[in-house]
């Protein structure tokens, strides 16, 4: 009799369970599917959402976004978005290759363009997707705040415009998004004051933008996110720390302990500054902004004395 | 099975006109009309078969007045007692030899073309001789032949009265007789008498009497 | 039932005047039957496609010419308009722009280079594999998939043209990767790929060491995809990476822009933008354009009626003369059946069931014919219109 009414109660539980899974699956698909080229444009797009939409970034752990190759699997999830969130600005060069929705793709950087910077064109291979070529423009923008401001106003409108949300809630998430950016925006400026003509070395061409907003000065290698340089790039990087007098070394990603032992041995304080092309390992985009922002600080005032 | 009093006709205001005082014909009786062309042998013959109407007199045919028939009632009548044989035969080029026999039934609702009017049709066909021919067309057909099918056409319906009308005058000489005498037997058979307009003397003895026409002949009228 | 039988024993046995006059009479009525559904649903195809497309932005020139290009795939090349027009669209948000590129070809079909969104504007949907994702690939209509034969898997090479005269500018070759339900619409007869396949071909974007040359023909590492082309572009897993793109992309070129506003306001505010005839662009409303061409279409129809009502009753009195004739030939059979007793009425049913008969059996031949046509009617019209462009 026990046993049964165990049985009965296990049933009521397991139907209800299975209708709430169904609901929640519809519920699931109701929601927008938002796709981003990067994972800064992800976290922008889901302060924005706040979960009202599934926001997606497909390139798979390891992989630079800007030269990811998508597969037809990835395209069909793609096109199948509401929203494609372009970062402009030459990055994700797979767009051009690929046929998208013009009426689904936000090109969140096009209201700045006058303010890319244009680079010199370089051919260098990576591990994972053969070789490349950057050319034209740097497009790490987000690593400005403003920019980034203007990068989320434009999701903000797409989202609006397209009907995605409601419009009272995105303006009232834009509005902190901003803040907090400008916030941060204002305490990096204040950290970063006393660098300027500090010479920096980046391991990868990512911080244009982020140099240009605070005035500072970074040279960039082409070096491998995460690796070990190779004795010839230890050697480049000898001379251009010469040349520059460079202090500090910022890295993408967190190098082996060897690596930042070679750069000390230069005179070199590293310093990781994740850009948020691809996740960063701690936090979210704001809090490894900052993070990088205050080591950057203290690395010069390690440094200087 | 005829009888004939008193009957005037004539076609029009000074036309040709027709006198026949008395004439009886009698049952199973086979009798030729003779006499000149546009003596009105046609026309009796007409006027017996209720296709024209007598200006005065009486004709009986088979104890009916047939003058006295509305013109529906006449044309039952004639298609059910009255059997016709013509000069030309007058058989139709699209039917079959079959349909040309059976061609009464298809024109009248006084007729209904069963089983037994069908085998009437086939048994007639083979005492005719076309037995074998029934699905030939009339062009399939020679005169004789063609003959042969319209007295069976003549036949089918079993009338009590066959009206010939030059029957045998489109044939050669040889068939002439032969058409005749099969047209009495099978009139016999059916116990039908036979009133047959001739131009043909030397058929006249096959007769059982000969009606010279040229008695009944009037002055037009003035 | 006697004067049926006896009418088509008569029919049967004279067949050949029956078969002639039945022909006659069945044209008589089918004629006029077929053309006027031909030219209804002509002109409903025509109509509805030119007011399934709201807008249309090309360059100043003939209205006629860009919207055959735009809407029905024709040969006519309208001078192309700059991708900046989208865009410029697309930044006012009074509608959504759909560029179209179509002044290639491959095997005598459009290959018109576009977005997806044309996909869902027009709600065409898939009959086989998948739709567009790479660069090179292709999507063909119902009817280029039948005509060529060519399915999924198969590959296309565009025509080599000399439109550009530019060096190095080589026919490309393209996977075929869907096939499109039928639609008995233009969109049946083309080639779709996205417009920067488009300029790939055009020599705007083009890749590196991707040429397939006679010699590699030769040595079997290619196969020969067409006669006449010795040389031409593949883009493969290999070479995609290097395809890229020579200057802005709004100075690239489109035949045409579909623009799809927003809301009727919004349309009446673009059509205002594009008013001043200085502009090297014009905005065209396809449904005023094709209405135009349909009442000229129909200007020349009411001559087609007239010719068509003569026709008809000199066929009519022809048809009757030739009843009239058999029913003199056969007045003799008349008197025969009078003689034989035959019920009043019955000769002139006898006749009345002749005439009906062959009426019956020439309108059930122009009835199947005209059902033939109507159901038909749509996929004709599409060809009709398509052997026009």
């Amino acid at each position: 009799m026990w046993e049964l009414n165990v049985m009965r109660f296990l049933r009521v539980v397991f139907v209800f369970a299975a209708v709430a899974l169904s609901v929640s699956a519809a519920l699931a698909q109701d929601r927008p599917r938002v796709v981003a080229v990067n994972q800064a444009l992800h976290y922008f797009a889901a302060r924005l959402f706040d979960g009202e939409a599934e926001v997606l970034f497909l390139v798979p752990d390891g992989v630079d976004p800007s030269f990811w190759r998508p597969s037809i699997a990835d395209i069909t999830i793609v096109q199948s978005a509401d929203l494609v969130l372009l970062n402009g600005a030459g990055f994700a060069a797979w767009v051009d290759r690929v046929s998208l929705s013009r009426s689904r793709v936000v090109n969140t950087s096009a209201a700045v363009e006058e303010q890319f910077i244009v680079t010199r064109s370089i051919t260098h291979s990576h591990g994972d997707g053969g070789e490349h070529s950057h050319e034209g423009l740097a497009s790490y923008v987000w690593l400005d705040p403003t920019l980034a401001v203007a990068q989320a106003e434009a999701i903000a409108s797409a989202i609006i415009s397209r009907n995605l949300a409601a419009s009272t809630d995105v303006e009232a998430r834009l509005a902190a998004l901003t803040s907090a950016l400008m916030e941060v925006d204002t305490r990096a400026r204040g950290s970063l004051m006393g660098l300027q003509g500090v010479a920096m070395i980046a391991t990868h061409p990512r911080y244009q933008y982020f140099a240009r907003r605070y005035g500072l000065s970074v040279s960039s290698l082409e070096w491998e996110a995460g690796a070990s340089p190779t004795e010839d790039q230890l050697a480049e990087l000898e001379q251009l720390t010469g040349e520059l007098g460079a202090r500090i070394l910022i890295w993408e990603a967190q190098p082996p302990g060897k690596a930042i032992e070679a750069a000390e041995a230069l005179g070199l304080q590293s310093v990781i500054f994740e850009p948020w092309a691809s996740e960063g390992a701690h936090g979210t985009f704001l809090q490894s902004f900052e993070s990088a922002v205050s080591d950057l600080s203290e690395a010069a005032a390690l440094s200087s004395n | 099975m005829v009888h004939i009093e008193n009957l005037t006709f004539g076609y029009g205001a000074g036309g040709f006109r027709l006198r026949v005082p008395e004439f009886t014909l009698a049952e199973g009786e086979r009798v030729a009309v003779v006499g000149p062309s546009g003596s009105g042998k046609t026309t009796l013959l007409n006027l017996i078969a209720g296709i024209l109407t007598p200006e005065a007199g009486r004709i009986d045919v088979a104890g009916t007045e047939v003058s006295g028939l509305s013109d529906a009632r006449r044309r039952r009548f004639r298609a059910s007692r009255i059997g016709f044989v013509f000069q030309d035969f007058a058989l139709l080029d699209y039917l079959s030899a079959r349909q040309n026999i059976c061609y009464p039934y298809r024109i009248t609702p006084a007729l209904t073309l069963d089983k037994e009017a069908r085998e009437r049709a086939e048994s007639l066909a083979a005492a005719c001789g076309i037995g074998d021919k029934l699905d030939r067309h009339p062009s399939e057909l020679s005169q004789g032949e063609q003959q042969r099918v319209a007295i069976c056409r003549a036949l089918v319906t079993q009338p009590g009265l066959i009206l010939s009308d030059e029957a045998t005058g489109n044939l050669d000489p040889d068939s002439k007789a032969r058409i005749l005498d099969l047209l009495f037997e099978q009139a016999a058979l059916a116990g039908a008498a036979v009133l047959a307009v001739t131009h043909d003397h030397e058929l006249l003895p096959r007769f059982e009497r000969v009606l010279d026409f040229a008695q009944f002949r009037a002055a037009p009228e003035t | 039932m006697n004067a049926l039988y006896l009418a088509f024993s008569y029919l049967r046995y004279h067949w050949g005047r029956s078969l002639v006059l039945v022909l006659v009479a069945a044209l008589i009525m089918f004629v006029p039957v077929a053309t006027q559904t031909l030219l209804s649903t002509s002109e409903r195809a025509l109509v509805a496609r030119g007011e399934a497309t709201p807008l249309l932005l090309g360059s100043r020139g003939s209205q006629l010419d860009l919207t055959m290009a735009a809407l029905y795939f024709s040969e006519e090349r309208p001078d192309p308009v700059a991708m900046r027009q989208v865009e410029t669209v697309w930044d006012s948000g009074l509608g959504v722009p759909i560029p179209l590129h179509t002044a290639f070809s491959s095997s005598g079909f459009r290959i018109v280079g576009t977005t997806l969104d044309y996909f869902d504007f027009r709600d065409l949907s898939l009959e086989s594999g998948r739709g567009l994702s790479l660069l090179g690939d292709a999507v063909i209509g119902a009817q280029v998939a039948e005509k060529l034969g060519k399915g999924v898997g198969d590959t296309l090479v565009s025509a080599p043209e000399n439109l550009f005269d530019l060096d190095g500018v080589y026919p490309l070759e393209m996977p075929v990767v869907g096939v499109l339900a039928p639609t008995n619409t233009p969109d049946d007869q083309a080639i779709f790929v996205d417009i920067k396949t488009a300029w790939v071909i055009q020599g705007i974007g083009h890749g590196h060491e991707n040429v397939v040359t006679a010699a590699d023909v030769a040595a079997g590492t290619a196969a020969l995809a067409e006669a006449a082309v010795v040389q031409y572009q593949r883009i493969t897993e290999d070479n995609i990476e290097s395809f890229h793109f020579h200057g802005s992309q709004d100075d690239f070129p489109a035949s045409a822009v579909i623009i799809v506003p927003g809301d009727i306001r919004s349309g009446t505010i673009l059509k205002g933008r594009y008013l001043d005839s200085e502009s090297p662009t014009q905005l065209v409303e396809p449904a005023g354009v094709i209405q135009g061409l349909v009442d000229r279409i129909f200007r020349i129809k009411s001559l087609l009626d007239v010719v068509t009502a003569i026709i008809a009753v000199a066929a009519v009195a022809a048809v009757g003369l030739a009843v009239f004739l058999s029913y003199r030939l056969r007045a003799r059979e008349i008197t025969t059946a009078v003689k034989l007793g035959a019920q009043k009425g019955m000769v002139l049913r006898l006749l009345a069931a002749e005439t009906v008969t062959l009426l019956c059996i020439a309108g059930s031949i122009a009835a199947t014919g005209a059902a033939v046509v109507s159901r038909n009617a749509e996929a004709w019209v599409g060809w009709l219109l398509a052997l026009g462009a």
